[in-house]
């Protein structure tokens, strides 16, 4: 056996696998691998474990064979598995690994739990189940800029269930002072928490950055969620506006501010 | 003298019935009303019929003035953009759908009705665009008082309901100016007060029940009334109108078809 | 040293502006900032001479920070760049002639440039503004009411509040004493709050050239909040009579 350490992480969603998974990403000393199958390139997690810790390789799902085939010796793994992939797959069969499922303490029985070396209690959150296996609905948004007011709003409807029944929910959005948001929700959670990202303001037209939305839920409203999304970007003209406004306030420092009625 | 002061129904035929029957059972002697009759709701014809078949004295809100002169609101009415498109489109749905009397009729309401010491506006005495929320400097809201020359002013237009007393108020000014001598003045005023009403049709306050407000004339007592309407009716007859379903949804949970704005003093310059 | 130089008013009047920058330039403690607070232009003077003085200062000179006042106002309204078009008040004011002369004395660039200008400027604790934030007609003077310009001071957020709209030079404190306020909601009575706060205070900055021959303006130090009001007379029988009113 190799003498890296490999560790798939599953569990229900919104309990918590990626926060398990970034308490062990903060070691800096050592040489540590992050990878999230079956979510492409441009997943939420995947973006903001990139921003939150540069020094973990970040690894794309085309890239995972080649990677686990040689990775350097001493080398830190985790895989995070999302809630649609199946456990049984032949990828996962084969690996040497640790199995750890984040789960709900209230949920005594599963198929994680016979799947898992290792159960650890995440979030308490109702746990809905796998029966119908909820949609898992993505939507990519880089280049949007929002309308924060109405980006508030919107996320009160979408997690109030106004476009369906939403369980999770999580994004990146870019707002018109240059900075990067990201937005998490988790049902059974109280509020919807907005995380500064620690990315350089964009401030030159159209940020060329990741930024996307992906919602877990039943019965969504693709449509509707799409044209709300939509009313909620800023146009080309109101965008320029906008930074041309905070770029003539940031320069200098001073006090001095347009004042307008 | 039992007034009834209601405002802000927007369409909302079930609601006002509602209201109607309530004030009734309290026995008020007078109803006013502070205007915003259209807009957002299913029933706007029906709604100005009601109101014009009991001769209720109504100012006029800025729903119905953008009903009369075309939509002018400015965009920084809205407290977003999403906010502003749910605007137009319940603009446009009204206006499509109006009886020319009733537009007539909304065109002859007064900005501002008075009764003794009693002044009954929209928004605030300057605009019907403007927001008296509870949290506004209270110097600032003495002034909206003191301008419409009244001891207790009556306001809508933000969906919550609330009574606001502002007591024992002090200001002192010294002008000094040059070649004339300093001359400090003192103000003094006792008790003023403002009465927003809340909303028949529309309430923000978390709960889908409408509001309204009691004033007894002769005690100054004001009680703030909820009441308890079949809003499953309204939000159908959205959904079978072809408005917006989200302004059923919202109308629901207590939270307004679109949002109020923030800006508490904010006055549209147009 | 920051030393602010704020006036408003210039109406056209050429001759005006240049004996308020002629008295700036010697002063003891030097102007550091230049703000023009509206009514550049007006019915009796050269605007577009007035407007290209204030585009291009020269090289030792201040960089005016202009912003938009009511005679700008009527100017955007003739040509249909505000939300009220034909300017009514203009008329009301000064009838089809003020129109006529308003209209042909501000060039299309003049029109273009003014209106790319501030409504107004927030600096340190202060605001400096033609009218208030209310509107540019706004018109505060000693004998507004109390209350009303406290309402301003208030919308202003600032302590102080510096205007051009009446053109005269005033200084009004206003302390806000007490108020106690008691909101009650649908869910009960909240506690009683007093709002009283510091003392705060208006403006008037004088005008430059709304009377001929008599210019005045404001000089303001914001480090010592010294203010001293100015004025300047000028012209032919005149001379270099500045006198500090």
């Amino acid at each position: 056996m190799a003498s890296s350490n490999i560790t798939l992480v599953a569990g229900s969603p919104g309990a918590g696998k990626t926060t398990w998974i970034s308490q062990f990403l903060t070691d800096q000393s050592q040489d540590l691998f992050y990878l999230c199958p079956g979510m492409g390139r441009d997943s939420v997690d995947l973006v903001r474990i990139g921003y939150r810790f540069p020094w973990v390789s970040v690894i794309p799902e085309n890239q995972a064979q080649t990677v686990l085939a040689g990775l350097p010796r001493q080398a830190q793994v985790y895989l995070e598995l999302g809630f649609h992939l199946d456990l049984a797959s032949p990828l996962l069969a084969t690996l040497p690994c640790q199995r750890v499922a984040v789960l709900p303490p209230s949920l005594n029985q599963s198929e994680w739990h016979d799947w898992a070396d290792e159960v650890i209690p995440g979030n308490d959150i109702q746990d809905a189940g796998r029966d119908p296996l909820p949609e898992l609905w993505r939507s990519p948004l880089t280049g949007q800029v929002f309308d924060p007011p109405s980006l508030d709003e919107l996320l009160i409807e979408l997690t109030g269930g106004a476009y369906g029944k939403v369980m999770r929910l999580k994004g990146i959005f870019e707002m018109p002072d240059g900075r990067a948001f990201h937005i998490d929700f988790v049902q059974g959670l109280p509020g919807i928490e907005y995380t500064e990202l620690n990315l350089p303001r964009w401030l030159q037209g159209r940020p060329n950055r990741f930024s996307g939305l992906e919602v877990v839920g039943h019965h969504l409203e693709q449509e509707t969620i799409s044209k709300t999304l939509l009313a909620s970007c800023l146009a080309d003209d109101v965008l320029a506006q906008y930074q041309h406004q905070y770029q003539r306030l940031h320069p200098d420092e001073e006090t001095k501010e347009v004042f307008s009625i | 003298m039992k007034l009834a002061v209601i405002s802000c129904i927007h369409g909302n035929y079930e609601a006002l019935n509602a209201v109607l029957s309530d004030i009734d059972a309290q026995k008020a002697d007078q109803i006013y009303c502070l205007g915003d009759l259209v807009g957002y709701g299913p029933y706007p014809n029906a709604v100005v019929e009601m109101i014009r078949s009991l001769d209720i004295p109504t100012c006029q809100g800025c729903w119905d003035e953008d009903i009369v002169e075309g939509l002018n609101a400015c965009e920084c009415s809205y407290p977003s953009q999403l906010a502003e498109t749910r605007g137009r489109l319940a603009h446009e749905w009204t206006n499509s759908v109006i009886h020319p009397e009733v537009r007539e009729y909304l065109a002859t309401l007064p900005m501002t009705l008075k009764l003794d010491n009693l002044c009954f506006v929209h928004g605030s005495p300057s605009s019907q665009h403007e927001y008296l929320l509870p949290s506004m400097d209270g110097f600032a809201a003495l002034e909206r008082v003191l301008s419409a020359d009244a001891d207790v002013l009556f306001c809508g237009h933000t969906h919550v309901p609330y009574v606001r007393d502002l007591e024992d108020a002090a200001l002192s000014v010294n002008v000094q100016q040059p070649d004339q001598t300093e001359s400090p003045k003192q103000f003094q005023v006792a008790l003023r007060q403002i009465v927003n009403v809340g909303s028949v049709g529309e309430p923000r306050h978390g709960r889908p029940n409408a509001t309204y407000v009691l004033y007894d004339t002769d005690t100054a007592q004001v009680t703030l009334r909820e009441v308890p309407y079949d809003y499953a009716k309204t939000c159908l007859a959205i959904l079978e109108q072809g408005l917006p379903p989200i302004f059923a949804w919202r109308l629901a949970r207590g939270m307004e078809f679109a949002e109020r704005a923030d800006d508490p003093t904010h006055v549209c310059e147009r | 040293m920051t030393h602010w130089a704020i006036l408003s008013g210039i109406e056209g009047n050429l001759a005006a502006y240049e004996a308020v920058l002629q008295d700036m330039r010697r002063q003891r403690h030097p102007v550091s900032d230049l703000y023009v607070l509206g009514d550049v232009i007006g019915l009796h003077g050269d605007n577009d001479a007035v407007i290209q003085r204030l585009q291009s200062p020269r090289s030792s000179e201040w960089v005016p920070q202009v912003c938009i006042g009511w005679w700008e106002e009527q100017c955007f309204s003739l040509h249909g760049l505000n939300s009220s078009p034909d300017a009514p008040e203009l008329m009301a004011q000064f009838g089809g002639d003020g129109v006529k002369r308003l209209w042909e004395s501000v060039s299309r660039e003049s029109v273009r440039w003014l209106r790319s200008l501030h409504f107004g400027f927030h600096e340190l604790d202060c605001l400096l503004i033609h009218g208030s934030t209310v509107s540019y007609a706004d018109e505060l003077t000693p004998d507004t009411p109390a209350i009303q310009l406290c309402d301003r001071l208030v919308r202003a957020d600032a302590n102080h509040l510096f205007c051009g709209r009446s053109g005269q030079t005033f200084e009004c404190w206003v302390t806000p004493t007490r108020l106690r306020s008691t909101v009650t909601t649908l869910d009960g009575v909240q506690d009683p709050q007093d709002q009283g706060k510091t003392p705060r205070r208006v403006v008037g900055i004088g005008s430059v050239g709304r009377i001929p021959g008599q210019a005045t303006y404001t000089l303001y130090n914001p480090e010592s909040d010294r203010l001293n009001f100015r004025t300047v007379n000028y012209g032919k029988a005149k001379g270099f009579g500045a006198t500090i009113a």
